[in-house]
């Protein structure tokens, strides 16, 4: 077994010997987005968990979830990979694993779900995690940020936390396909009307935008197949959004926020332009709850968010 | 109960643009969609034309949209969509070219089944076999989900690839090839793979859209079951799709992590000089803002040439290459 110490095991040692247990603890999964290409995304969530008075601590060992690729190539190996995840929860104590990602959501609870209901897949785990003396023992949960939110902090809590209220700012909801199907994995709540991003959104003072895209995908898994067919659904999606009403958008999947604020620009052509910008949820709820919006990264998107924000007078 | 049904008419022979027709039945509470539109045309107006057959969720003639959700009339309860104001609006299936108010053309859906000979072609077909073909319980377990398909098409007017690409052979097709490739019995199982590879297997975009599937055939888990035949098989290796699973199948061997911008490069070709510079606005945009850095852009491309990682590795990545060689993953 590796002697490697990591900074989450420093952490949680330093905390048993001073003893204090004041926040409530959890596993965190950033994902691979979030520490590539959005790092503003991991940014906000650490800012706004410090504001929701919570203690992320990251799992860095961690891998890929798998990313809903791998499965294309083998049956087992993203089910491995999250189990030696798990593992590493489970030994930390923290059983209790949050994501701020669609896909990680959808994925690894779809491997969670097959390690539990099959003993011949825990066993075939834990047969290769054994090697390098790690052990699943089928404790952990996984769960969104999102779902968290609503669940542990309770929209009314939210709603009393928010200092920079959104005035009324029209976001649509775009939720990324799997933090809500297949249903049977998720299941947290309806996967043909979900509304926890519109609660979310109305908590913080804004006004969410209904609209048919809300639920449908944005093309990321397929952009690199054929990048027309993300820049089409993502043109049909945010005409629809613009069309009634919205301002801005917000979503808790990263891939979504890429595929979103990339490709509005090359699909104008055939949707015309919605230049919608794309908030990942940490952002929006941690600038309502009074982090500096200097310290969210919201120059990193490609279609600026702060353009509307300063618009309704939101930032000056 | 009272339903008010808003139903979309038109008809392609002598409409140009569609209209809507609300038409006030009252049915009782535990009646289907399909019925309170049978209660309406038997009562009110015998021209709305609707498919419908079995009445039993068998046949798979009418799946429409019901208050914007595609489903099978049949299958849907009017209490469990009713609106507060008493309304179901009733639609034809999207993706598909309306023909005379919930009916539609279902010539691509079909015309894309046909392409795949949906029957069995056995290797000795013109020997003489003095016995049945017989399969074992375990390799026909495998087709049992697949074969309860009705060939509905709720999951083709579901699918969002088709919406915009209307090439993409779509879920149920994809799910009837692998009924085929897994069945021991056929002899095609190359030409099959290779077909629906060529008929754009890798647009799925991993939606799960067709998870609604009204017969739980789940053609989502059948694309990625053939994606792994055609890997397995080695056909048509050198397409995006094949090249996009393998070189992040490598990069998180490798790494521990999924490295984007060398899946970026790696699908795209290293060497496609016209795709890179497609994809070049949109990487320099990202960069730009600082999404990207220049090193981690110029990394994707140079690292893999020298066998090195193209991200820094995760804490004991040696344990991820374990699982990967543990399983035999094939990566690019």
């Amino acid at each position: 077994m590796s002697a490697t110490i990591l900074p989450e095991e420093r952490a949680l040692d330093s905390h048993r010997m001073s003893h204090s247990r004041e926040s409530k603890r959890y596993g965190f999964f950033p994902g691979c987005v979030a520490k590539e290409s959005c790092k503003e995304l991991f940014n906000s969530t650490m800012l706004l968990a410090d504001k929701l008075g919570i203690e992320l601590i990251e799992l860095t060992a961690a891998s890929c979830c798998g990313a809903s690729v791998v499965n294309d190539v083998n049956r087992d190996v993203a089910r491995v990979l999250n189990a030696r995840t798990y593992a590493q929860a489970e030994a930390l104590g923290l059983d209790d694993v949050i994501t701020i990602c669609s896909t990680c959501t959808g994925h690894m609870r779809a491997a969670n779900k097959e390690l539990l209901e099959s003993e011949e897949r825990m066993d075939q785990a834990n047969a290769i995690l054994g090697k390098f003396g790690a052990k699943y023992k089928g404790s952990v949960m996984v769960r969104h940020l999102l779902w968290l939110l609503i669940d542990d902090i309770g929209l009314d809590n939210l709603r009393k936390m928010v200092v920079r209220p959104l005035n009324g700012l029209k976001v649509a909801p775009f939720y990324g396909c799997h933090i809500i199907r297949p249903e049977k994995v998720n299941g947290w709540e309806s996967a043909r009307n979900p509304h926890s991003l519109e609660d979310v959104i109305d908590a913080l003072g804004g006004e969410p935008v209904e609209y048919a895209g809300k639920t449908r995908c944005c093309g990321f898994h397929v952009q690199l197949e054929k990048e027309d067919i993300a820049a089409n659904m993502v043109g049909q999606n945010m005409r629809m959004a613009k069309d009634n009403g919205a301002e801005a958008v917000i979503t808790p999947c990263p891939l979504c926020h890429l595929a979103l604020d990339g490709y509005q620009k090359d699909a104008a052509a055939r949707w015309g332009r919605t230049d919608l910008p794309t908030f990942h949820l940490p952002q929006l709820v941690a600038f309502a709850l009074g982090v500096e919006p200097e310290k969210l990264g919201l120059n990193k998107h490609l279609i600026d968010p702060r353009t509307i924000m300063v618009e309704r007078e939101l930032i000056s | 109960m009272a339903v008010k049904l808003d139903i979309f008419r038109f008809d392609e022979a002598t409409d140009t643009i569609p209209h809507r027709q609300i038409v006030e039945v009252d049915v009782p509470d535990k009646t289907t969609v399909l019925d309170a539109l049978e209660a309406a045309k038997a009562e009110i107006d015998g021209s709305i034309s609707f498919r419908r057959s079995c009445r039993s969720a068998i046949c798979g003639s009418c799946s429409m949209n019901i208050n914007g959700v595609t489903g099978l009339a049949c299958k849907t309860n009017c209490s469990d969509v009713v609106k507060a104001d008493g309304t179901i609006a009733v639609d034809p299936m999207p993706n598909f070219q309306p023909m005379k108010d919930l009916v539609v053309h279902m010539d691509p859906f079909w015309d894309k089944y046909s392409r795949l000979k949906p029957y069995l072609q056995p290797a000795d077909k013109d020997s003489d076999h003095a016995t049945e073909r017989r399969v074992s319980p375990e390799d026909m377990q495998k087709l049992v989900d697949v074969a309860n398909c009705i060939m509905c098409a709720t999951c083709y007017a579901l699918c969002p690839v088709i919406s915009v690409d209307p090439a993409f052979a779509g879920p149920a097709a994809i799910a009837y090839a692998y009924r085929f490739i897994e069945d021991v019995r056929d002899g095609k199982r190359d030409q099959r793979i290779a077909q629906i590879s060529e008929d754009y297997l890798w647009l799925c975009a991993h939606c799960y859209a067709c998870s609604y599937c009204p017969k739980h055939v789940d053609p989502n888990d059948r694309i990625i079951d053939v994606k792994r035949a055609a890997v397995r098989d080695k056909v048509m290796m050198d397409e995006r799709g094949p090249r996009h699973a393998l070189t992040v199948s490598k990069t998180i061997k490798q790494t521990g992590m999924l490295a984007e911008t060398e899946v970026v490069l790696g699908t795209v070709g290293r060497f496609n000089i016209v795709a890179q510079l497609k994809a070049l606005p949109l990487g320099l945009r990202m960069v730009s803002r600082g999404k990207l850095t220049p090193f981690e852009m110029a990394a994707g491309g140079t690292a893999p040439l020298l066998g090195l990682p193209s991200i820094k590795p995760i804490p004991k990545v040696n344990e991820v290459t374990a699982i990967f060689d543990a399983l035999e993953v094939p990566t690019i």
